[in-house]
């Protein structure tokens, strides 16, 4: 069963009827062949949760195959790109689950930017070091502050905190790939604008790498 | 075979508790910034999207099981998959996936 050819996946699932269906459960078997490597570490296996998201992913898989069928452009297997579909929605709703509960981290601006970041651990830095870091921390703030929109900022610290981006995303109002653009302009402005004051993230960095030291 | 079949005969039946997503202690914050002039210094011009990647995600990760030099032959999606973490966990899940799998 799990030998079609692409060719074969695509015809049966095209035929309706019984051939369709027959795919489909085929398909479906495959899938959830699958899904434990999504589920694993993320979700207690033995729960029913695990169970009842596994059906939810499967048929949502199943049907999204059917609406982007004519989008598989057969360069990878077939049953690779069905993985991809439902390796998509997992991690998608297993990311909801894990997230809703948290809120988006909240920003205190000032005029140097978030104060939060400027107060780092007290660790073995020498003073001269100390004060380089708490310079370059209210420089690097500055320019958020300046370069950043709110809501390139709020994504910013979301990301930062370790918030999914598809999940910050949500919150924000626009979807994952929207906000990768938005995130990847924010960084773009800030690179270019560390390069204006002369500075290039390497330095900045080094800053703090010595710090930690 | 029902969904926890497979699952047990996988990975065991161990519960695994995922990690709290909180974790903004006061230590993590020069991580963090790190974390973010990282991102800078390997921020490009011309970067793919994740709709983008997904497009060709499967096939990249079919060429990188068949052991073939992905980061030369899809640059910008090896790229985006250093750069989005969402990106790369999926990738991760499907490269086990056609490996033991597919």
């Amino acid at each position: 069963m799990d030998k079609r050819t692409n060719e074969e996946w695509i015809a049966d699932l095209r035929a309706g009827g019984e051939q369709q269906a027959k795919a489909l459960e085929d398909l479906r078997a495959i899938i959830l062949r699958g899904l434990p490597y999504a589920i694993a570490g993320r979700l207690d296996p033995n729960s029913p949760e695990s169970e009842a998201l596994a059906e939810e992913v499967v048929q949502e898989t199943l049907m999204r195959v059917l609406e982007y069928l004519d989008t598989f452009e057969g360069r990878s297997q077939f049953t690779t790109w069905a993985h991809k579909i439902a390796v998509r929605a997992a991690l998608t709703e297993l990311r909801r689950r894990r997230w809703r509960e948290v809120p988006l981290p909240e920003m205190e601006m000032n005029e140097d930017g978030d104060s939060s970041y400027r107060e780092l651990p007290d660790d073995q830095a020498s003073p001269e070091d100390q004060v380089d870091r708490k310079d370059m921390l209210k420089r690097v703030n500055r320019i958020i502050m300046e370069e950043l929109t709110d809501k390139q900022r709020k994504a910013l610290m979301a990301t930062m905190e370790g918030f999914p981006l598809e999940e910050a995303a949500q919150r924000l109002g626009m979807n994952r790939n929207a906000l990768y653009k938005l995130m990847h302009d924010a960084r773009l402005r800030l690179k270019k604008r560390l390069e204006k004051e002369g500075l290039t993230p390497q330095e900045v960095l080094s800053v703090f790498e010595q710090a930690g030291k | 075979m029902k969904f926890k079949q497979i699952f047990q005969r996988l990975f065991g039946s161990n519960k695994q508790k995922p990690v709290s997503p909180q974790n903004g202690t006061q230590a993590d914050k020069s991580e963090k910034m790190q974390k973010m002039l990282m991102m800078l210094s390997n921020t490009k011009d011309v970067e793919l999207t994740c709709d983008e990647v997904f497009a060709l995600l499967d096939q990249f990760v079919e060429l990188a099981a068949q052991g073939e030099d992905v980061a030369q032959l899809m640059p910008l999606v090896k790229h985006h998959l250093d750069m989005c973490e969402d990106c790369r966990d999926e990738y991760k899940v499907l490269e086990s996936i056609v490996q033991n799998v597919a």
